[in-house]
């Protein structure tokens, strides 16, 4: 057990280690790490910085917030080990600050982007998923880079995100993951649709029929609780947030209360709206139907379902529709992250809580870690992966965080990252 | 016979909670003090085997008598009305967990979002978080499956043959079916129960030994020190209960 102990805590010592009584010793100690980095990143940043080629640039603009004079980060390093909280407290700021501006710089400098850069426009990304406090495990989540294959209007692919946070059961979010991404693709290949809004109405369209009819069916044998036994089948839903990212849009397409959300220059912006059934625009279209919402623990569709939309559910239909909101958004250098979550981080996390966590993930994990000296306990990642390792800190944090607040839910969180230059 | 029984697994389950309050001391000064992660181990080990022989033991007294470690009177009456299947529920250890890693996220949150590189945030890493994940849907699905075998050898005391025997017996309970009958319908149920403890008591090792292997030895130091202080601290409390409702034991 010793043994194991060892193992677990080589390869966490980097996040786990620190703990109350030492935090304040072992902050210093990752600040000697982080400050002893800058002199091999240092040099590997000048040449670029002088020559300030576009392509140079973005390549290693992964490496920019140690802009500091060579001099200032000797002596950083010489000195962390004494002052070591004014060191923390006083160069972050200063480091968070030119690195905005320079992520910002290339951008704007950059002209439309060509083939090349398309090719390294694969975002990264995080994702956490828990049971936490509930005892049933209903959320599923679905990442694809790269998903559509090779589409002519978009080279470099396009990538898939998805978070479905499902009720009654389980089978029917599990399905939204298996099959939701392959749907949109087909759509985008043969659909034909001349809109994304056209495109993803009719993938969540066929998504739900496909549900509806694998449930009636019978034909296939399922691990989940309720085995598919209709009647019970018929009141289990899902929620689903998708978020296609394509090198210049991030496509959003939502139905029920799971949410996406933009940070963009340190600003939350939704990308979707829960669909509430006492959203007064959802309550009208479901009196209109000749459905109610009944005030039973909250407001809920005919007293049962506390959403207004989603994926299944055929006993509420049609005052739960599987039909999406869709919101096209276009990328700007601005843009920090994506992050997809289920009700069990929004339900105690605000938008701009959220927000300022991952983004503060992201930027602490600048620069990626060089190879290092031995002796050094730091769990090493691979450097071109650390921006990975960033988004799952994020993901993790803000997992972390929604069951610290007592999220009662099942918590599943995905943070991308959209910075174009990372 | 049974009363000595009786106050011998009382004086043994008094000895495991003064145990637990040597162990909690101990665990505190650990933390408390600047122990090497070796010593954190070897304290850790410790423990694990009290733990163990605890198990072992109480196991060897259940098969003697079960009835009493699923009701046991040497608990109050909140340490008993919590017992599932005569213990803790090993899928609430995991709830300590997250309530142990969520006291420091709150309280750090501010500080990091000012720029504060923080590497303690809530301490659990991405990989452990998952484990601790997958370890939880295990635990609840071996709880699940336990209590659907509780549930089956409660109804069979209302089924045959012990029903049978009591619907027989003439008027309040005197009789019905040979002693001997009864006796040994309900030994052969206790059996089971027992059998069922032994496992329910495997569950909750396995769990914690889990949750040890899963945790940085400082992170399980605190982790164990938690645990002990909660069954303390509800053995106070729901004595003190006993007392303000006039239930004396």
């Amino acid at each position: 057990m010793a043994g194991m102990c060892c193992e677990v805590n080589l390869a966490e010592t980097e996040t786990s280690a620190p703990v109350e009584p030492s935090s304040r010793s072992a902050r210093r100690r990752r600040m000697e790490i982080h400050q002893f980095n800058f002199v091999p990143t240092d040099s590997a940043v000048a040449p670029p910085l002088e020559t300030r080629g576009k392509r140079k640039r973005q390549k290693f603009d992964a490496v920019v917030p140690v802009l500091q004079p060579p001099r200032k980060c000797g002596k950083a390093a010489r000195s962390c080990e004494e002052d070591d909280e004014k060191v923390n407290n006083s160069h972050l700021p200063g480091e968070v600050e030119p690195e905005k501006k320079q992520l910002r710089l290339p951008a704007a400098e950059t002209t439309p982007v060509s083939e090349l850069d398309v090719a390294r426009d694969c975002p990264k990304f995080g994702m956490t998923s828990v049971c936490g406090r509930r005892r049933d495990m209903e959320d599923a989540v679905a990442i694809h880079t790269s998903f559509a294959g090779a589409n002519p209007n978009f080279p470099s692919g396009m990538h898939f995100f998805g978070v479905y946070d499902g009720h009654g059961c389980s089978h029917v979010a599990t399905r939204c993951k298996d099959r939701m991404h392959e749907i949109v693709k087909d759509e985008l290949q043969t659909g034909g649709s001349s809109s994304w809004e056209r495109t993803m109405f009719e993938s969540f369209l066929k998504m739900d029929k496909e549900v509806g009819d694998w449930c009636s069916g019978g034909e296939c044998i399922s691990a989940c609780r309720c085995e598919l036994q209709t009647p019970q089948c018929d009141a289990v839903g899902s929620t689903a947030v998708v978020a296609v990212v394509t090198p210049d849009k991030v496509v959003v397409s939502n139905c029920g209360d799971s949410r996406a959300v933009l940070c963009r220059n340190g600003v939350a912006i939704p990308l979707s709206v829960d669909h509430k059934p006492d959203r007064p625009d959802e309550l009208n279209r479901i009196q209109e139907a000749g459905g109610r919402v009944i005030f039973w623990d909250g407001p809920r569709v005919l007293g049962v379902l506390a959403m207004s939309r989603a994926i299944g559910d055929n006993y509420l239909k049609p005052f739960v529709i599987s039909e999406p909101e869709v919101t096209v958004t276009e990328r700007t250098a601005e843009d920090e992250c994506l992050i997809l979550a289920s009700d069990g981080l929004w339900d105690v996390v605000s938008n701009e809580t959220a927000c300022g966590v991952a983004r503060m993930c992201l930027q602490s994990r600048k620069p990626p870690s060089p190879p290092r000296s031995p002796g050094n306990d730091m769990s090493v990642t691979v450097a071109g992966e650390s921006s990975d390792k960033a988004c799952s800190d994020a993901s993790i944090l803000l997992t972390k965080l929604a069951l610290a607040r007592h999220s009662t839910d099942n918590v599943s969180v995905v943070v991308v990252d959209l910075r174009k230059s990372s | 016979m049974a009363a000595s029984d009786q106050s011998k697994d009382a004086c043994y389950y008094q000895e495991w909670m003064n145990l637990q309050e040597e162990e909690l001391s101990e665990l505190n000064q650990a933390t408390n003090g600047c122990t090497s992660n070796v010593e954190l181990s070897s304290l850790i080990d410790k423990i694990m085997s009290h733990f163990e022989d605890y198990m072992k033991q109480r196991t060897l007294m259940a098969r003697a008598d079960v009835s009493p470690y699923f009701a046991p009177t040497w608990c109050s009456s909140l340490e008993r009305s919590v017992l599932w299947i005569g213990g803790c529920r090993p899928s609430s250890y995991i709830r300590l967990i997250y309530a142990l890693c969520g006291i420091e996220i709150e309280s750090q949150l501010t500080e990091f979002l000012h720029g504060v590189r923080l590497g303690s945030l809530g301490q659990l890493s991405a990989r452990q978080l998952s484990m601790v994940d997958e370890l939880q849907r295990k635990t609840i699905r071996e709880e699940r499956s336990l209590s659907t075998r509780l549930a089956s050898l409660q109804e069979d005391l209302l089924d045959n043959p012990i029903a049978t025997m009591a619907v027989a017996a003439s008027g309040g309970g005197g009789g019905g079916g040979s002693s001997d009958n009864v006796e040994a319908a309900l030994d052969k149920h206790g059996h089971s129960m027992t059998a069922i403890l032994e496992e329910a008591d495997r569950l909750r090792l396995g769990t914690v030994k889990e949750i040890v292997r899963i945790l940085t030895p400082r992170q399980a130091v605190d982790f164990l020190a938690a645990g002990k202080k909660v069954r303390l601290c509800m053995q106070e409390w729901g004595k003190k209960r006993d007392l303000d409702h006039g239930r004396i034991n």
